[in-house]
């Protein structure tokens, strides 16, 4: 199978998935009796005509299956309903935050990844040596703090006793955001070459995408270093030694190729579910992202906003591994896509 | 061996001191000594405050929450206002003056000659007229608001006298008709402006209203960023101008978090925040942090099912009443409320007109549990039911108290009343459920006993709590589904809602509460108060229980 064949598929996919994804949801958040239009209305001081034109527009007059009918025609049409509580589409709602989050998803393995993948790898050429040790703790604390624990920590410590940190937000207080062009406001500041923007953004992006990126490293640290270990006692390995050459090659060109697959699919799947929103992060540190927006959904009983978030991240996910599985081929040469 | 495990622990010991320095560095600052100086105000000349509920829309004509109505207050005018903490005077605002006419049914307003439209239009009656006729025939799509002028006003009753004076002909005289005009349904609009930006359609919204609104108030919207923030500036050409120390930008934040919000204020970032009853231990007593408490118009109120399918007995005013004695109002006020809140005598709230109409303000019931055993016993409903050795009324029928999930203080005030029910031996449960389902529960069915409910004011005006709590569903109100009718109630209720001599009206709403308080439908449990904490260095602000947040009025300066 070809790669472009390979990657159709898999997208064609996406159809099935997010049926299933629809109607799972769609079931859950429907079962239950209750009245979502005189909730969406004001409650007890909704007015019966708001209430009525809420039903009609969510169709809570007409059977289950009718409304789920309704609800795949509209996402056909890419109309994902209307969040009541931002009165607004949840399309639009979804494009300002998924950007916030993808921004501070990308910054968060930005630290992750590079200090994850060395962490490791000397984790594991080192072992049982100092610097061993300390990966090893750190990777130790950061898989088993709790992350609301580290962020309001380091909220209490950067932003309060020692205030070199901004407390919360994607920009100082006031300040404007960049002319929307991406949604990302680190590429927008220098596309429209706002310095003052910029360096805004990226101070306000430190400690949230540290405490997002920090469970993240310790994750991947710990990964790289197992894998390492494990490719490193391998013959082919010892063969490259035996047969002189470098350890620099040995590790970097023999080992570390074959050790990053594990890697590679933990990075990936945690790069997609970070996508969804890092609902703690983003509350404490007020980043408008999509996990945040998902909670106050999920809370506000907001239905539509939730299957819309609940779709685009089952979305994110299919793609996430899409692009793992491309990756496996482009590290290792003998993965076929498609299985052959 | 011996040495790689000295190295190994040596490292390992290494290792845990750079973990120990991290946490000890983020931890340094819980002993330090606070400085004594005062410390320098952070953006002195703009007013932040933090709070939770991003606004809905910045339109007027559609706005019917309170994160709307916030920056609504600081865009646009009213003709009438309030000031500072008075909850009893109306002042004038774009009107100078007003008269009514002997039957109350016209109103006459004069305007300001000097006012302006932050774009420049000069603002003339033709706009009051506009903007109230645009309120009536958009209907208010998204929220139903329009109903507040709805009740005594149709797109006839605005007539522009000449440029400066407009007259309203009420369809019905209405007691509460001014009381209606400081609200943000009844702001004034730029009629040309908003023509030009999609005009008006009977029962459809104005999305560019929504969101780029554009007032005679002190401030202009700078920008609104969803779930983030909205930034207000100066309006350079408000009629009220800039002498004095007023801010020059306001900005309203929005975040979730408490601890976010706590350490904001601290850290002098937030000059207001709001922090939950359980937060308050880590503002009060902080250095350079003011901590008030204020009566606000919020009501905690028990709704009784009188037609309740599952329990006859309610249907019977005497148990309803026995049931009143049942609630142990002190101690849930301690409890539920830590201390912050405070008795309720009616359906009227405290500092709202004509309260004193209810048994002279004071509450008619106290927790007495043996008087609502004896009005129990009296009414023939002695305990005849053994349940394991314990002996219950109502032959075991059990009240079920219901009440929104997550609702702590619902929860603290049910788990209370449920040990006192037991106590005169009546069986009852608990049953927490989503906001939607009690929804749906109340109002389509009557598969409910009890709900623990809230309500805050819509317009400074008794109207706005006596009708929907204790008129019926005949007279379009009964708001909570209870089934309570009274014909003699809903007459007086009518009295006082139409009537504008004060006289008439505390007449009617004392004989309406005299009947309807030995038959209740309802339990009123508490008035809230609203903690406000905020900054030393803000000076001037004042809590108003129907226009709170008027940012033009306060100032950042140390006494």
């Amino acid at each position: 199978m070809k790669t472009w064949e390979f990657i159709v598929r898999r997208l064609l996919l996406l159809i099935p998935v997010i049926i299933g994804v629809t109607i799972i949801t769609f079931t859950v958040s429907h079962v239950i009796p209750a009245d979502p239009a005189r909730a969406f209305a004001g409650g007890p001081k909704a007015q019966p005509d708001v209430i009525e034109r809420i039903t009609k527009e969510l169709h809570l007059d007409q059977p289950l299956w009718i409304q789920y009918f309704y609800y795949l025609n509209d996402i056909v049409h890419l109309n994902l309903g209307k969040s009541y509580l931002e009165s607004r589409p949840v399309v639009d709602s979804l494009a300002q935050y998924f950007p916030a989050t993808l921004e501070l998803t990308i910054f968060s393995m930005l630290i992750a990844i590079p200090l994850g993948i060395v962490g490791g790898i000397v984790s594991a050429i080192r072992r049982n040596k100092l610097s061993d040790h300390i990966t090893r703790i750190i990777a130790i604390v950061g898989y088993s703090l709790p992350i609301f624990w580290l962020a309001l920590m380091l909220q209490y410590a950067f932003a309060y006793q020692f205030p070199i940190l901004p407390l919360e937000g994607r920009l100082a207080i006031g300040m404007n955001a960049p002319s929307s062009i991406t949604g990302l406001y680190v590429v927008d500041s220098i596309i429209t070459g706002n310095l003052d923007t910029l360096a805004s953004t990226l101070y306000h992006l430190i400690l949230p995408a540290f405490t997002l990126g920090f469970a993240t490293l310790a994750l991947i640290l710990r990964m790289t270093r197992s894998s390492m270990l494990e490719v490193m006692g391998m013959d082919y390995i010892r063969t490259g030694r035996a047969k002189g050459l470098s350890e620099r090659t040995v590790i970097y060109k023999h080992a570390l190729r074959n050790a990053l697959i594990p890697t590679v699919t933990v990075t990936g799947l945690s790069f997609g579910g970070l996508l969804g929103g890092a609902v703690l992060t983003e509350t404490i540190f007020n980043w408008p992202g999509m996990g945040r927006f998902a909670a106050r959904a999920v809370l506000g009983f907001d239905f539509s906003a939730v299957m819309g978030f609940t779709i685009l991240v089952a979305i994110i996910y299919v793609v996430a591994n899409l692009i793992v599985d491309i990756l496996y081929a482009v590290i290792d040469p003998r993965v076929k896509l498609g299985g052959g | 061996m011996g040495s790689f495990k000295k190295k190994d622990m040596k490292a390992g010991v290494l290792a845990i001191i750079i973990c120990a320095m991290f946490i000890s560095i983020a931890f340094s600052g819980c002993t330090q000594q606070q400085d004594e100086e005062k410390p320098e105000i952070k953006n002195p000349t703009t007013m932040v405050r933090y709070d939770i509920g991003d606004a809905k829309t910045l339109d007027p004509a559609d706005a019917y929450d309170t994160g709307s109505s916030e920056p609504i207050f600081q865009i646009y005018d009213t003709l009438v206002t309030y000031e500072g903490n008075n909850t009893k005077t109306f002042y004038p605002c774009l009107a100078t003056d007003w008269s009514v006419s002997d039957d109350s049914l016209t109103w006459t307003f004069n305007l300001r000659h000097d006012v302006k439209f932050s774009n420049g239009n000069d603002f003339t009656a033709e706009d009051v007229k506009y903007s109230f006729d645009r309120v009536l025939t958009m209907g208010a799509p998204e929220s139903g608001v329009d109903w507040i002028l709805g009740q005594c006003m149709d797109t006839n009753s605005t007539t522009v006298i000449d440029d400066y004076t407009v007259q309203i002909q009420l369809t019905q005289s209405y007691g509460g008709f001014l009381a209606l005009m400081p609200y943000t349904v009844a702001a004034i609009v730029d009629k040309d402006y908003v023509e030009a930006n999609g005009g008006v359609v009977a029962g459809e919204e104005n999305v560019w209203m929504k969101e780029h609104p554009m007032g005679t108030g002190p401030y202009v919207l700078d920008h609104w960023t969803r779930a983030t923030e909205i930034v207000l500036n100066r309006n350079p050409t408000y009629w009220g101008g800039w002498e004095g120390n007023h801010p020059e930008r306001v900005v309203i934040k929005y975040a979730d978090e408490p601890a976010t919000r706590i350490l904001a204020l601290k850290n002098g970032d937030a000059d207001f925040t709001y922090v939950p009853y359980a937060n308050l231990e880590d503002v009060i007593g902080e250095k350079g942090i003011v901590v008030h408490p204020f009566d606000s118009y919020d009501v905690a109120l028990l709704a009784i099912n009188t037609k309740a399918t599952n329990n006859e007995f309610l249907a019977d005013g005497q148990v309803r009443k026995a049931l009143s004695y049942a609630f142990d109002y002190d101690t849930a006020i301690d409890t539920a409320w830590n201390g912050y809140a405070s008795r309720l005598a009616g359906a009227i709230p405290n500092g709202m007109p004509y309260y004193e109409t209810q048994n002279n303000g004071q509450p008619y019931y106290d927790y007495d549990l043996t008087i609502a055993e004896q009005i129990l016993d009296d009414g023939g409903y002695a305990k005849d039911y053994d349940l394991d050795g314990t002996m219950y009324r109502f032959n075991g029928t059990t009240i079920r108290l219901f009440y929104n999930a997550g609702n702590s203080e619902r929860e603290t005030m049910a788990v209370m009343f449920r040990a006192a029910l037991d106590e005169i031996g009546i069986l009852s449960s608990i049953i927490a459920e989503g906001w939607p389902q009690l929804l749906h529960r109340m109002y389509t069915t009557d598969d409910w006993d009890m709900m623990f409910i809230g309500w805050g004011p819509d317009y400074n005006d008794p109207d706005d709590y006596i009708s929907p709590f204790i008129g019926s569903a005949d007279i379009g109100q009964d708001t909570y589904n209870t089934g309570y009718m009274n014909a003699t109630v809903d007459e007086n209720i009518l009295e006082g809602k139409y009537s504008a001599d004060s006289a008439v009206r505390a007449a009617a709403y004392k004989a309406a509460y005299d009947i309807y308080i030995q038959e209740p439908s309802m339990i009123f449990l508490v008035q809230r108060q609203y903690i406000r904490p905020w900054r030393d260095w803000v000076q001037n602000y004042s809590y108003n229980p129907v226009r709170e947040w008027y940012y033009y009025d306060y100032y950042k300066a140390y006494p």
